[in-house]
């Protein structure tokens, strides 16, 4: 492996560490609000949504693809749960209420992937246009916040052995063995091939259609389990919520996904997406408007894509310009 | 060559195979067959067919019309993964690589599932193959790192990987030098010899006649018929290739006056395809540069423009070329007509008046707007003389034929007044005969102005008809010099095909540096 990809996958992974670990160090010493069992254990809890749906982001954006219909279908996720986990089940008859909502993403995936893989559309047209779609049914089923959402589930969501709550360490080892599929398996290296160059992997023998296909659809299941764990925290079935889709990519590519595809991190997506979490966890502390986590992030997204690209930037820049230089006129020549 | 005679087994059959890419019909009812241990050679001009063929061969593109054999299993659709357990095995023109991966990850992709090691061992595995097959490469570099002869070589090797019985090499030799090109020859007549069936695709007709069997030739999708190489001479097969008896009317050439100044001068050119060229060109010439795909001519012509980096030196009209960046050549009058008109000449959806007229809008306009009435009557007296036919000026260029969208993007450098050199690529590519003779009208009419052009076009009867001189590029070098009487479509074939050495040492190969 080549000296710029190995940065390039580490660039993100040290740089997402590190900020956390500064920010988190700065608000631990400034506040003492902040290094509390209570506020990291919210703090964990507040990024499971955004960790779930980035993460299926990222396999959307490893085969070269977009998918920001993602928040509007956690949206409606959100609304059918106000329908299927209702305060009057219990028990085991949650169940069939939490295979719908995993259901709803499935069906959600395959139109999806339907319309990006068989009928050719863009997939940022395709997810442009069944966001619409999604938000509608949303507000078709609920025009304003009604429907009490189950709270044992709640509880039993937020169970956690010190401050970290069981459901973030499973997806944590979730994103680990993502990664070591991704990159020390046959499997993921097709995955890898098809994002970087569908002609050659299909010349291959890869049927990139359907790896394509899987990818769409495990974005969207992902995005409904989001949309789950989203709704047994508002726990009222709300056709508005926040701004996933954006932010799903954001933290895909701040942990080092390439929007050209082929290149990303499941872990590295994990860390920022905590990262995106905890700005937003720590302004509030400095009684600082929330306006200014917006602005940080965007700016952070245009720095840390600058600092990614740096080594191949060098890269190009030896092999092109070294060996091959500009046409240059030599003095003397042009009076011949 | 030793004949395996027809006693051996078919290991490759295609049978009246058709494809049409929309309005192109590709590849016409064709049929050819492929023996166990024969080199069976395909043959044919730029555009032919023979690629796609070898595509519908492998699966990788699906036939419109035909059957594919393979061992002795039919199949009417296929696909790389099938063909490959079938015992295919294909190197492409363009390669299969994933650039951005390893060379061992390359490698373990093209193997078929059942040969892939367990993925901890990929790089012992890799290395053993690697050293199999004598490639030194390696297994950590990134495949896009790769010189452009390994990369050729590479993509043989992952070829030969499953062991097939049927090998399919698509001009497996253009970016080799002779040394690489005997290291893999004598790979294929090592693979002939374990009774392997080979399909050579290659434009080098001495190579062919030097390394094949059977030969089988392409013209315009069509077979010409299979022949024995032994009893075929080069003459025959360029016959059989070009084909076409018409000699349309070219615009008369006007008399070459013996000492017209230099206009252009290109010393010691080069680039990362191509050089080290140098090259005069005088005014009011139209100089015509063949050679077979992919040997360095594009890019000799987009780095005169800027549009490509490259070292050396060009005059052009006495001043020193300044092509780090499109902007200079444009400013000296260098005027490029790339062969990719959609992308990179027009703007589709805008009408043939905007498409005209949008690199001289300061000339058409006052007090800082346009003038729409001189815009309209400079456009319509053009769409007159260069015959483009069009329901109105404003008709979007993407509606218009491709010959009437490749006049539309000859018109700027005849409504500029300023340019001295006109670099067309392919300027008649994918355009009506009628068309075209307007086309070769044009720049001669324009030449008469005291323009020179230079023409890369990889049809030799358009290069013969149109051209005062044409120079022969292969592996990017100008290897050599056609003009005079000399100058003809077959005497160009040959000189693409290597079947001739230069004669005229004044015109040969330009090896030395100046």
């Amino acid at each position: 492996m080549s000296l710029s990809r190995r940065l390039h996958g580490g660039l993100a992974l040290m740089l997402m560490a590190t900020l956390i670990v500064a920010v988190g160090a700065y608000a631990g010493v400034r506040q003492d609000a902040f290094l509390t069992s209570f506020n990291l254990n919210n703090l964990l809890l507040m990024t499971m949504p955004l960790a779930l749906v980035s993460l299926g982001q990222t396999t959307a954006l490893l085969v070269g693809g977009f998918d920001v219909s993602v928040a509007a279908l956690m949206t409606f996720c959100v609304v059918v749960a106000s329908y299927t986990i209702t305060p009057e089940t219990s028990g085991l008859a949650l169940v069939p209420g939490i295979f719908a909502i995993v259901g709803v993403g499935l069906a959600a995936g395959i139109l999806n992937a339907t319309l990006i893989r068989v009928l050719r559309v863009p997939s940022i047209i395709a997810t442009l246009a069944t966001y619409s779609i999604f938000q509608g049914a949303s507000l078709l089923l609920r025009d304003h916040p009604e429907g009490t959402i189950n709270s044992d589930v709640t509880s039993g969501l937020a169970k956690s052995v010190g401050f970290v709550p069981l459901a973030f360490a499973g997806v944590v080892v979730l994103a680990v063995l993502a990664d070591v599929w991704l990159y020390r398996s046959r499997t993921g290296l097709r995955l890898r091939a098809v994002g970087l160059d569908d002609t050659s992997s299909r010349r291959l023998g890869m049927s990139t259609g359907r790896i394509v296909f899987v990818a769409f659809v495990v974005c969207s299941v992902m995005a409904s389990l989001a949309g789950f764990y989203l709704a047994v925290e508002v726990q009222i079935g709300s056709p508005i919520i926040g701004n996933y889709g954006l932010e799903s990519i954001a933290a895909a590519v701040l942990g080092g996904a390439s929007l050209a595809g082929g290149r990303g991190s499941f872990v590295g997506t994990l860390l920022a997406a905590l990262f995106l979490s905890l700005i937003d966890n720590v302004l509030p502390l400095f009684q600082q408007p929330t306006e200014y986590a917006e602005m940080t992030i965007g700016v952070l997204i245009l720095l840390a894509l600058v600092l990614y690209q740096a080594p191949e930037l060098v890269a190009r820049f030896r092999t092109n310009w070294g060996g091959v230089g500009r046409l240059r006129a030599r003095e003397g020549d042009a009076s011949a | 060559m030793s004949n395996p005679g027809p006693a051996s087994p078919v290991v490759l059959s295609l049978r009246g195979v058709s494809k049409a890419f929309g309005a192109v019909q590709a590849l016409r009812d064709v049929s050819v067959d492929c023996r166990a241990g024969e080199i069976h050679a395909l043959v044919g001009e730029n555009g032919s067919g023979k690629s796609t063929l070898l595509g519908i061969a492998s699966g990788f593109l699906a036939p419109d019309e035909g059957v594919i054999e393979i061992g002795s299993r039919k199949r009417r659709r296929t696909s790389p993964a099938e063909t490959r357990t079938l015992g295919l095995g294909i190197a492409y023109q363009t390669y299969s690589h994933v650039l951005d991966l390893s060379v061992a990850e390359n490698l373990y992709l093209a193997a078929p599932p059942a040969l892939q090691p367990k993925y901890g061992q990929m790089e012992e595995w890799a290395a053993a193959r690697l050293a199999e097959f004598d490639l030194d490469i390696s297994t950590s570099a990134r495949a896009g790192s790769l010189s452009l002869a390994q990369r050729q070589l590479f993509e043989v090797v992952k070829a030969l990987l499953a062991r097939p019985k049927v090998l399919l090499l698509d001009e497996p030799t253009t970016a080799l030098g002779p040394e690489d090109v005997e290291h893999l020859h004598s790979l294929v007549l090592a693979h002939r010899r374990a009774g392997v069936g080979i399909v050579y695709v290659s434009h080098r007709l001495p190579e062919v006649l030097e390394i094949s069997d059977r030969i089988s030739v392409l013209r315009d999708g069509v077979c010409q018929g299979t022949f024995e190489a032994a009893s075929m001479t080069e003459e025959e097969l360029v016959t059989l290739m070009i084909g076409r008896p018409l000699e349309l009317a070219f615009p008369e050439r006007p008399d070459l006056a013996e000492h017209r100044d230099v206009l252009l001068a290109v010393a010691g050119l080069q680039g990362d395809r191509f050089g080290p060229i140098d090259l005069e060109v005088a005014r009011g010439e139209i100089l015509g540069i063949a050679g077979a795909e992919g040997n360095g001519q594009v890019q000799f012509l987009r780095a005169l423009a800027g549009a490509e980096r490259a070292t050396g030196t060009a005059i052009c009209d006495g001043n020193a070329l300044d092509s780090r960046s499109p902007v200079g050549p444009l400013r000296a009058g260098v005027v490029l007509l790339s062969g990719d008109r959609a992308a990179e000449s027009l703007f589709p959806v805008l009408s043939v008046r905007a498409n005209s007229t949008v690199q001289i809008l300061r000339r058409l306009g006052s007090v800082g707007l346009l003038n729409r009435r001189r815009e309209r009557r400079t456009v319509d007296d053009l769409v007159r003389r260069l015959r483009i036919r069009a329901a109105s000026i404003e008709q979007p260029v993407q509606t218009l034929s491709g010959g009437n969208q490749q006049k539309v993007s000859l018109t700027r450098p005849f409504l500029r007044g300023d340019v001295k050199v006109i670099l067309a690529e392919e300027p008649t590519q994918g355009v009506d005969v009628a068309a075209r003779f307007d086309i070769y009208d044009a720049l001669r009419a324009k030449v008469r102005e005291g323009v020179s052009v230079i023409v890369k076009s990889s049809d030799p009867l358009e290069l013969a008809g149109l051209c005062d001189r044409v120079v022969v590029m292969s592996r990017g070098r100008i290897v050599d010099e056609i003009h005079g009487d000399d100058l003809g479509e077959r005497r160009i074939v040959e000189a693409i095909v290597g079947s001739r050495a230069p004669t005229d040492p004044g015109s040969g190969p330009r090896e030395a540096a100046a």
